[in-house]
């Protein structure tokens, strides 16, 4: 990830669809260039068949050796041209899909809230599977594109070389097949951006729908949850079918275009061999070979526009990828200060001062001066900002006016890492990452997390899981009880030896002889010097604090 | 192989009639493509013998013209027919093996359910299932219909042209085919399990960078994360790319297998036509004929390049589908209260007992506080109580029935149990309360609303089109706490179990919100699982958990 700060309002260009591909060109030029030179061998191969067939009507020596040995020598050439143009073409896809997932991955991890449409499951969705559909498009498209432009004008000049009556027929059916295309591609784009768009609407609801199982059974809603899922996988299947039909209707009426161009050319050879017909060579009918040749080549002249067809719906997939990535781009949301990355600690006494905060949304918050080494309260009712104050005290939003001191400094987004590394963290709905419960208290650092667990009197707890410190829990804790839970959590706010401590309702689940447990655990770290900060209705923990400011009494 | 034979008999049987349509339609246009390809290379060099014979004038044009239009528009014909019943009838097969899926998800062992990390769980749903699309278009289906189009080819060239040529051909493609099938399908399926560990991996590094940033940012660790989900990624795309390698070679191979085949066939026309065995028009059959059965061979080009996607998803998939959907019981009616015999429980998974012996009766209209500190076992029993946790000993009775032995659907007609942990989804907050109350009364909506201190709230707000955020995001945790109590009310039980109810709510907004839950239920047994003094206050007697 660059380690550039973005921190500050996003400044970055929003790119036009087609800049995410940029970084695939220079592969797809050459996977291009490959692809019409193994289309152009073709004529090659077709040359020596007619030469062989016509040669033993008419009588020529032919040596069957020396023609099927050429044939299969060119045709050799022709799948390694083919394997080495793929190649690129491979080598392009997995360069765009990169550069986008690293953007989609840096730019997430930058923001402070979700946007509208980037849950979980959405993005999970486009920065997987759905930046996947770029790579047939990129593969498919580009070589396709390519041989449009060169091989079905080398046949025409091959064909008017032999017979001028065939080259007609080429120029008359010939154009008709981009003028259907781009009529079934847009069709086929607007068919493309609606399934696209019905994948990441069912991704979410099915991701919130797996987080909410077990209360999907408490409620006995199993089956409203089954009919729903129905619903939408049914208008998803649908919406897949629309896009498939456009797709299946184009690629046949394009056959039916080959077809009947083959066949006309066929007939017309047919009948000028017959001598039946005396015009459309140079110089009377057409030969046998020259009839073979021409007849070899049809197919092959409508061959890249039909390709081309083929590549349209990946293209209409892609596009419509593209402009969700575009969408996505376009999002702005509150930015983290700072980058949340590692870092050493700011010097200064551990105090917090809060002049004329205003946030986003409105929410003012309270005017105040924490100490280091003082305990401090905030209460107030539910809704009136006890959470979006400790949030901001740990610069994970953006003030939208008023100023924020940390130990002494303004916090922004240089000293936003460094104050950071000083706090323990205690949120109120902890989430727990898909690692062993080690992991998740010391977050890979290789530190013993014991100590911490004692000290957050939790450690009986986990020697008594399935697997102790490598159990591995669910998302929201599943396997503890709340307490336990809540337990870990200031486990892993003690481990970092913070010298502030913000916990977020931290004895909300707790009976009151493990609330107490908790209470002490964090009065311990206070009595050590520890800052510490809770936003709590609890008025035994409230009590024992220095201090309680009432929230929601701001100006 | 199995899974992938198991996965395509569970899409069969979804889908048979359109399938077997569809096989015979794929048959179908196969034959007359390679019908097409032959006839008309036949009928031009036919036409040329004729011609430099002199004797064109008695050639009939007419009859195999018109075979050649008839053969261009079948074929066009029925491949779009074939596509579309083939991919329509798939898709709805596969749409009931993800509604399979999700059932079975949504009846797992409650211990397993707690641990089913939503990300990992979706793949299997989304990704795996969509994997499974290949197993009948570009696996069995072409399979079948491309070795019945090559007897069916190796009859009529045997009869038409020669042995040697027909035998070459159908030799070539099927031995052919074999062979490269073997080889690509033999080394992808463990480069494709790794592929889809590292997806997994970055898939569920990422949903949890997205879920957890606040926490990650102040723990110094989400660039951190961020990197990891970058190593995922990286690892995903090398094996990607190695997967990618052998479908080229595959498909190199298959493209030069045509040309063998083709070339082959040239070789032993030309040679059979020098020694006067047959005209010429015949080697150019056996020729083009040879070029129009590329394309039976064609789609295992795909099928080669997917396989190790295809069997991974498929052994996954199946061994989900494996377990068996419990049985629907006959409902079982029965009223009165709670009884708790001398019940045993243990920790989950393991024999540590949690409390031996506990005995406990709660009447219709009682409220009893359940006591005990942390790790007591107090959510333990209410689980038990709703079914989802083993009893070791003694019994849990309604009325007269024991829990174990309800079925699913009259269990939780009789028992709501809020868990500490109620999880909302993202929506409004009509659409979460309509999850339980499908008929969706706006009255009813408002009075269970008021009930739970709510009204106020969202009057203030849009009412009921209020939204809930991801995971309740956009309410405070009491307002979320609030909202997953009144769902539990609109269910309307005769036992009602509470797991800290009033958890992040202030005093008075919690005892008014116990008082309205009395007040909407007058008549049931409620059972609370204590830790705050307005609870235990509350209840009509306290059961202390030793």
């Amino acid at each position: 990830m660059p380690a550039q700060d973005l921190s500050e309002p996003q400044t970055t260009a929003k790119k036009p669809a087609k800049g995410w591909l940029a970084p695939g060109h220079q592969n797809q030029r050459k996977a291009a260039r490959l692809a019409v030179i193994a289309s152009l061998i073709w004529p090659f191969q077709a040359w020596l068949v007619a030469f062989a067939l016509g040669g033993l009507l008419t009588g020529e020596t032919v040596s069957a050796a020396f023609v099927a040995v050429g044939f299969i020598a060119l045709g050799l050439l022709r799948a390694v041209l083919g394997y080495m143009s793929e190649k690129h073409g491979e080598k392009a896809a997995i360069k765009v899909i990169r550069a986008a997932r690293a953007q989609i991955v840096g730019r997430e991890a930058k923001r402070a809230e979700a946007c509208d449409f980037c849950g979980a499951g959405s993005i999970a969705a486009l920065a997987g599977e759905k930046l996947d559909l770029l790579a047939p498009f990129i593969i498919r498209y580009a070589p396709a594109r390519a041989r449009v432009m060169v091989v079905p004008l080398v046949i025409l000049a091959l064909a008017v070389w032999q017979s001028w009556a065939v080259a007609v027929i080429f120029v008359i059916s010939g154009p008709l097949i981009p003028v259907f295309m781009a009529l079934v591609g847009m069709a086929a784009k607007e068919a493309s951006r609606d399934q696209m768009a019905e994948v990441g609407t069912l991704n979410d609801l099915l991701v919130e729908r797996l987080s909410a199982l077990v209360d999907i059974r408490l409620l006995g809603a199993q089956d409203a949850v089954l009919s729903g899922f129905e619903t939408q996988a049914q208008g998803l299947r649908q919406r897949t079918m629309a896009v498939l039909r456009v797709a299946f209707l184009s690629s046949t009426v394009l056959e039916l275009f080959a077809a009947i161009g083959v066949a006309m050319i066929a007939v017309y050879v047919g009948f000028s061999l017959l001598g039946a017909l005396e015009f459309g060579a140079w110089g009377g009918a057409v030969t046998p070979q020259a009839g073979i040749f021409l007849l070899l080549l049809a197919p092959e002249f409508y061959q890249p526009l039909r390709d081309l067809a083929a590549a349209w719906h990946d293209k209409a997939a892609a596009d419509a990828v593209l402009e969700e990535l575009s969408a996505w781009d376009r999002t702005d949301t509150q930015s983290l200060m700072g980058l949340g990355g590692p870092s050493a600690r700011l010097d200064g006494p551990a105090s917090v001062e809060l002049h004329g905060v205003a946030l986003h949304g409105g929410i003012t918050l309270n005017d105040f001066d924490i100490r280091a080494g003082e305990t401090v309260a905030l209460m107030g009712a539910s809704g009136t900002g006890k959470t979006s104050t400790l949030r901001a005290i740990a610069g994970l939003v953006q003030p939208v006016s008023g100023k924020i001191m940390v130990a002494g400094h303004p916090l922004n987004s240089e000293t936003a890492d460094p104050w950071r590394a000083r706090i323990g963290w205690m949120p109120q709905a902890p989430h727990f990452l898909s690692a062993s419960l080690r992991y998740n208290l010391t977050l890979g650092d290789g530190g013993d997390p014991t100590d911490a667990l004692k000290q957050a009197a939790v450690m009986d707890v986990v020697t008594g899981l399935p697997h102790g410190l490598h159990t591995r829990l669910g998302e929201t804790g599943g396997g503890l009880s709340g307490g336990e839970a809540r337990r870990v959590t200031l486990a892993r706010a003690i481990y970092s030896k913070p010298d502030i401590i913000l916990a977020d309702e931290p004895t909300a689940d707790l009976d009151a002889q493990t609330a107490a447990a908790v209470t002490e655990g964090l009065l311990a770290q206070a009595a050590k010097g520890v800052t510490l900060i809770v936003a709590t209705h609890d008025a035994a923990l409230a009590a024992k604090m220095d201090r309680i400011i009432t929230i929601g009494g701001a100006q | 192989m199995t899974a992938l034979w198991t996965i395509f008999k569970l899409i069969l049987r979804a889908q048979p009639a359109a399938l077997w349509r569809g096989a015979v339609l794929g048959f179908v246009v196969l034959v007359m493509g390679a019908a097409l390809l032959g006839l008309s290379g036949w009928f031009i060099t036919a036409a040329a013998a004729a011609g430099l014979a002199g004797v064109g004038a008695v050639f009939d044009v007419f009859r195999p013209s018109a075979m050649v239009r008839f053969l261009a528009l079948g074929r066009a014909a029925a491949r779009y027919g074939e596509r579309i019943l083939t991919h329509d009838a798939t898709l709805r097969a596969l749409e009931v093996l993800r509604m399979r899926l999700l059932a079975g998800l949504m009846v797992a062992p409650y211990p397993r359910m707690v641990r089913i990390r939503g990300a990992q769980a979706l793949n299997r749903l989304t990704a795996d299932v969509d994997a499974l699309d290949g197993v009948s278009l570009r696996l069995v289906l072409p399979v079948i219909a491309g070795l019945v189009t090559q007897i069916l080819a190796f009859v009529m060239l045997w009869w038409l042209v020669s042995l040697p040529i027909a035998l070459w051909i159908f030799a070539g493609y099927v031995m052919g085919a074999l062979v490269i099938g073997w080889k690509a399908t033999h080394k992808t399926a463990r480069l494709s399990r790794r592929a889809e560990a590292a997806g997994q991996a970055f898939r569920a590094r990422l949903i949890d960078m997205i879920h957890a940033r606040r926490d990650l940012a102040v723990h110094g660790h989400l660039t951190v994360q961020a990197d990891d989900v970058d190593d995922a990624d990286t690892r995903r795309l090398a094996l990607q790319l190695q997967q990618e390698q052998f479908g080229r070679v595959s498909g190199a191979a298959f493209s030069i297998l045509g040309t063998v085949v083709a070339g082959g066939t040239l070789w032993i026309g030309i040679a059979m036509v020098q020694a006067g065995a047959i005209a010429p028009a015949f080697a150019a059959l056996g020729f083009f004929a040879a070029l129009a059965l590329a394309e039976t061979v064609a789609p295992l080009r795909r099928a080669a390049s997917d396989y190790g996607r295809m069997a991974e998803a498929a052994r996954r998939v199946a061994r989900d589908v494996a377990t068996p959907l419990p049985e629907t019981g006959v409902a079982k009616e029965t009223t009165g209260a709670l009884q708790i015999n001398a019940v045993s429980l243990t920790r989950p998974q393991s024999d540590a007992l949690i409390f031996n012996d506990l005995s406990l009766n709660i009447q219709m209209g009682e409220t009893v506080a359940l006591t005990g500190k942390s790790g007591a076992g107090k959510s333990t029993l209410l689980l038990a109580i709703a079914g989802l946790h083993p009893v070791a000993q003694g019994q849990i009775k309604i009325g007269d029935l024991r829990v174990t032995d309800m079925d699913e659907a009259s269990l939780r007609n009789h028992v709501t149990l809020l868990p500490q942990r109620s999880v909302l989804m993202r929506g409004t907050v009509r659409e979460a309360l309509c999850l339980v109350a499908p008929d969706c009364d706006d009255a009813a909506l408002w009075r269970v609303l008021e009930t739970v201190q709510l009204r106020v709230l969202l009057d203030q707000r849009e009412g009921l089109d209020t939204m809930v955020g991801t995971q309740g995001d956009a309410l405070s945790g009491g307002e979320a706490r609030r909202l997953t109590l009144a769902r539990a009310l609109l269910r309307r039980p005769d036992l009602l179990l509470l797991d800290e109810p009033t958890e992040g709510l202030d005093e008075k907004t919690g005892r008014a919100v116990l008082q309205g839950i009395r007040g909407t239920l007058p008549n049931a047994a409620i059972l609370i699982a204590a830790h705050r003094d307005i609870e235990t206050q509350f209840a009509d007697r306290t059961f202390a958990l030793q």
